[in-house]
């Protein structure tokens, strides 16, 4: 146990008083703005839980919030089992799995804005490398709305998949080699290793990456506005995308309703993942 | 052999799409004085360099970003020595803070964030862009120092103290040289995710002070010439990517949060 001191708060300060002005500043001008009708900041008129009560009794609501969660699930489900597979694969390749580390962190340095923008050229019909294939197999990302939802999930994989490779990678290169071996000696399969060796030694890294890519894909507006401005028909209409709507057409009260609503979400995603990581046992 | 194959399935995958960038930075894209679309040349970085606006724009990231990694380290080390070397009342409230902000959406606080800012004056400006950066940044630095700071043992601290050297002396002439490392590492995750963020970096910049990706955003028009704007992306992969060479051999250390 570290010695008890309450003197560290002293140490917190510069952290805690930027927070406050960046982050706690705005939330509970966010919070507060929910309560109100906006017109201009020289015209505010309280309206009470009108906004929520509207927001959360609307079937859009509902529907948009249901694609967000199916969503942020499909991209879990695809990439946290492939960015294993590659941090595993990896960590086989001894000297080369910096190489491959390196590789797979190229898209976290492309600028957002223009991730869509590679993706689109990229499966353009006259100009794309892979417009050929696309003509093909009469992939059309404008109106069909599964493969608007796969060219999603692919351009997130893309632009995602090395920060759970780097993550994955960095708690099972922390797992000291004679595990391994001791259990291959024994006669334990890949998979055995994997379940009963490997996974629970990563559970915190791991934990950290769910939280992250959970978030960022259920709140994913950079990419869904560019490819299809939550097309066609509305299906690919993500939570994110609304609040930018309301957001662009000046309903402030709004807008600021909705995203209290979006971050009491996240906050009980967040309670629900600290109370999962505190029964694992500290690493 | 099937090693090989994966490797190369993997290589593919990632860079079939900037591939394609780059080919199309090298062509020129709408006919010009002295070249005919298609032809390949140099023509879109020259255009995209001579422009003072976009040069001005890689200034700003380039400032932007340097100001937010500053921020971070100086107030997150402070942070990370007391959580790494303390237990005290709120600590743990104190973690739940900073994941809490790590993960807020900033399309939420986007729209009170222009409001205070433009109270403060600090629209159009590198400064406003770097300091709300710090919030999904500022937890992140202080997750790696933390962990960075336990492995190294607290004889260690309580030896230089014995010896003597007051606090102050102790940050900077014994415990950053020890962590050296982990500054390194936290630096490069707050670059890469400062450098390419959006919705701050538009929300802030109305008039001036435009960073990369919003000149970028700028350039697309009515007829709207793609070879500079390819050409103006991969030049903003430059540092991303001389930053994971740099780091490369510490990518592996990645961070955990702790709570």
């Amino acid at each position: 146990m570290p010695p008890h001191d309450n003197r560290a708060w002293l140490l917190l300060l510069p952290a805690l008083a930027l927070l406050a002005v960046v982050g706690l500043l705005p939330l509970l001008a966010v919070v507060n703005y929910g309560f109100h009708d906006i017109f201009s900041l020289a015209d505010i008129h309280w309206v009470g839980v009108e906004w929520f009560a509207d927001i959360l009794g609307s079937d859009r609501f509902l529907a948009s919030l249901g694609r967000s969660l199916l969503f942020a699930g499909l991209v879990l489900a695809i990439q946290i089992p492939l960015g294993l597979v590659i941090a595993r694969f990896l960590i086989t390749c001894g000297r080369g799995a910096v190489w491959g580390l390196m590789l797979c962190a190229i898209p976290l340095v492309v600028p957002w804005n223009m991730i869509p923008m590679l993706w689109l050229g990229l499966i353009d019909k006259d100009t794309g490398l892979l417009g050929p294939a696309v003509l093909a197999t009469g992939f059309d990302y404008k109106a069909t709305a599964v493969h608007t939802w796969a060219l999603l999930l692919a351009v997130d994989t893309w632009h995602w998949i090395g920060l759970v490779v780097v993550l994955a990678y960095a708690g099972l290169s922390a797992i000291p080699p004679a595990y391994r071996q001791a259990a291959a000696i024994d006669g334990a399969s890949r998979w055995a290793i994997f379940r009963h060796i490997e996974l629970p030694r990563i559970t915190r890294a791991l934990g950290i990456v769910l939280l992250l890519r959970f978030v960022d894909s259920f709140m994913i507006y950079t990419e869904a506005f560019a490819i299809n401005a939550g097309g066609p028909h509305d299906a690919t209409r993500f939570l994110s995308i609304e609040l930018g709507e309301e957001i662009k057409g000046f309903s402030y009260g709004q807008a600021a309703a909705r995203a209290t609503l979006y971050f009491l979400i996240v906050l009980a995603a967040v309670w629900a993942f600290v109370v999962a990581m505190r029964r694992e046992p500290s690493a | 052999m099937t090693r090989i194959l994966g490797f190369l399935a993997l290589a593919v995958f990632i860079l079939l799409p900037l591939t394609q960038a780059v080919i199309l930075s090298f062509t020129v894209t709408l006919p010009k004085p002295g070249a005919e679309p298609g032809e390949i040349a140099l023509a879109n970085y020259l255009a995209v360099l001579a422009d003072p606006e976009l040069r001005a724009a890689i200034g700003n990231s380039i400032t932007y970003v340097l100001v937010n990694v500053a921020l971070c380290l100086a107030v997150g080390l402070p942070a990370a020595y007391a959580l790494a070397r303390y237990s005290f009342i709120g600590d743990r409230h104190f973690l739940l803070l900073i994941l809490v902000f790590r993960v807020t959406p900033p399309v939420v606080l986007s729209l009170p964030i222009f409001i205070l800012f433009s109270h403060l004056g600090l629209v159009n400006s590198p400064l406003g862009i770097a300091l709300v950066h710090c919030l999904f940044n500022l937890p992140v630095t202080i997750w790696i120092l933390e962990s960075f700071i336990r492995s190294v043992p607290r004889e260690y601290d309580e030896t230089v103290f014995l010896d003597g050297w007051s606090f102050p002396a102790f940050f900077f002439r014994f415990l950053i040289p020890q962590i050296a490392p982990g500054l390194g590492v936290a630096a490069f995750f707050c670059f890469i995710f400062s450098w390419v963020e959006v919705v701050f970096a538009r929300i802030l910049t109305v008039t001036a002070g435009k960073p990369i990706t919003m000149a970028i955003n700028a350039m697309f028009g009515f007829q709207t010439d793609i070879g500079p704007v390819m050409a103006m992306t991969c030049l903003s992969l430059v540092p991303g990517i001389a930053m994971i060479w740099i780091f490369r051999n510490h990518l592996a250390r990645g961070f955990i949060l702790r709570s």
